[in-house]
């Protein structure tokens, strides 16, 4: 007997939680979405990156006493410097060993925060990185609630701040592109010789790009943070840098507002999935929902290749 | 030669065990159209690679203007005013014609991502400019109308014209052209010809290109260079090179006379 009720669609704790992980992944798939959509670099190892991001800022505070405020901008640091040091052997080869070397390079920090246990307190969860967003969030919940908005889920702060940074860098990265910087980008995409030829120094703006979209990865890294309360490593399996791919697919390769769809789309559907009652075990249940996840890929490529806001024409002049 | 711009001495290029490149030695003359002919797998294309940084040499030396750029990446060549198109033409088909124009433009601020946070005025008047370049190029090319398409969407022929009106972008001081008539029209292809003499007279503009077109060669070039196997074997004249005996044979094989 299968049951499925969708009483769960009215209630604003689901809401919330949906919108902070749209904003989580939504901010992680812009970075991907630059790589993969716009310079054509196929990067697997995001979730590497937001991995460094979140350890760097978990360690730095509650290891290291550092206050949350400069622990945010040396954990983008840290992300963008591993960024580089991937890059810069890598990402002079064909574009298929830039793709493994980013992916084994993301378990490499998997693993590491695994078993250096010292730092990350491996499996058992890294915690108390959270004080000072927490007297903010109390503040900001306060200050809603003397302003007739009453706050019930204290998740409710992080909703409004995360989505409030990822319109910001939407906006930012949607209007970078665009100016000739951009550009080279895109000449990068369609064809790396063509950009060398004209004088492009190709490999400096791809270790840009890729720098950029792992600081967007270390954002996004501090938002999951916020909302987990403790870092665990398998957070930063490679499977949620497939969740950024679906998400860039969904939207539109080289489509920002996109991205926001997508990542809007394909956390209801992964969340919602989750009430699914099914005289099933558990991990069946879990398998389940990656099997509806991938239905509705295979529909989209069916009916609507180009993602929901790409371009059909560009899809076809790119082949 | 009396005033070199391109002069490339004693190049090899190996492939594993096979010389695609043996030693070759040519010099371009300054304002000269040049051509560089030879059989199939004679190391032309190889050597257009080994020249614009696509491919590193193994020895020898390349000067532009007298200064080296042996095992230079391809794009501080092309910075320095060497610039070449491709066999297989490489326009950007997902981006505008125009946009293809655009991004040829040299040392632009506005491709440094420090100028839109400290100076943006800096880059947009250099796109305004580049702009004004760009569609003036197009005029001259016949490809004005097509601006705003992508050039995806373009003939062969407008591909090949895109691709050395975008070259010209940079103002370079040499070109090179690898085989810029190959698979393109009779009309387009005379139209081609007279940009690139007009080039050379009003710009002063040094040309070297592949052709495999006789005709062409011998019509359009002051100077023409033959390789074979890897080395040059003659230099001369259209008409010197046409008598040339070992260029015969390169072409068509030792003829035994019984």
């Amino acid at each position: 007997m299968i049951a499925i009720t969708f009483h769960f669609l009215t209630a604003a704790d689901f809401w919330i939680g949906v919108g902070v992980l749209a904003a989580t992944y939504g901010i992680f798939a812009l970075g991907l979405q630059l790589n993969v959509g716009t310079t054509g670099i196929t990067n697997f190892g995001q979730a590497g990156f937001m991995a460094v991001g979140a350890y760097t800022m978990g360690i730095l505070v509650a290891k290291q006493g550092w206050s949350w405020w400069w622990a945010m901008p040396a954990a983008i640091a840290a992300s963008m410097l591993a960024a580089v040091i991937v890059g810069l052997p890598s990402l002079r080869l064909r574009a298929d060993y830039f793709a493994i070397t980013t992916l084994a390079f993301a378990e490499i920090v998997r693993y590491l925060a695994d078993n250096e246990r010292d730092l990350t307190e491996g499996s058992q969860g890294l915690l108390g990185y959270n004080s000072d967003w927490f007297k903010l969030s109390l503040r900001l919940g306060d200050w809603l609630n003397g302003h007739g908005v009453h706050v019930t889920s204290f998740l409710f702060p992080l909703l409004l701040v995360s989505w409030g940074v990822l319109l910001v860098l939407t906006l930012l990265v949607a209007l970078v592109v665009r100016t000739p910087w951009g550009r080279v980008l895109r000449a990068i995409r369609e064809d790396e010789d063509a950009a060398r030829a004209l004088g492009k120094n190709t490999l400096a703006y791809k270790l840009q790009s890729l720098a950029l979209a792992a600081a967007l990865a270390a954002i996004a890294g501090f938002v999951l943070a916020l909302n987990l309360t403790l870092l665990v490593p398998d957070e930063f399996d490679p499977v949620f840098t497939i969740f950024g791919f679906v998400i860039v697919i969904l939207g539109g390769l080289g489509s920002y507002v996109g991205v926001i769809l997508g990542s809007v789309i394909l956390m209801t559907v992964l969340e919602g999935t989750r009430y699914v009652e099914l005289p099933l075990s558990s991990d069946k249940v879990a398998a389940i929902r990656f099997i509806i996840v991938g239905l509705v890929l295979i529909l989209l490529m069916a009916f609507r290749p180009q993602g929901i806001l790409g371009s059909k024409q560009e899809m076809l002049l790119g082949e | 030669m009396s005033d070199a711009i391109l002069e490339v001495d004693g190049v090899e290029k190996r492939y594993g065990g096979v010389r695609a490149i043996d030693g070759a030695s040519l010099a371009v003359e300054r304002g000269s159209i040049t051509a560089l002919i030879g059989p199939n797998g004679a190391g032309k294309s190889t050597l257009f690679d080994v020249v614009s940084g696509f491919e590193r040499a193994d020895g020898g030396a390349i000067k532009l203007d007298g200064r080296s750029i042996y095992r230079l990446p391809a794009y501080a060549i092309a910075r320095r005013g060497l610039v070449r198109t491709f066999q297989m033409t490489k326009t950007l088909n997902v981006m505008s014609v125009l946009d293809n124009m655009l991004l040829a433009s040299p040392d632009h601020p506005g491709e440094r991502l420090s100028t839109w946070i400290v100076r943006p005025w800096a880059g947009r008047r250099r796109e305004r400019d580049a702009r004004a370049r760009a569609l003036h190029l197009l005029e001259a090319f016949e490809l004005a109308a097509h601006a705003r398409a992508y050039a995806g969407t373009l003939s062969g022929g407008q591909r090949k014209l895109l691709e050395l009106a975008r070259a010209l972008m940079l103002a370079p001081r040499l070109v090179l052209l690898d085989e810029p008539l190959a698979g393109v029209n009779p009309t387009l292809g005379r139209r081609l010809l007279e940009h690139i003499e007009e080039l050379r007279r009003d710009e002063g503009t040094t040309l070297l290109f592949v052709e495999h077109d006789m005709e062409v060669v011998m019509n359009h070039s002051d100077h023409v260079i033959v390789m074979a196997q890897g080395r040059v074997i003659a230099e001369g004249s259209a008409d010197e090179v046409r008598r040339n005996e070992t260029v015969v044979e390169a072409y068509l094989g030792k003829v035994v006379v019984a």
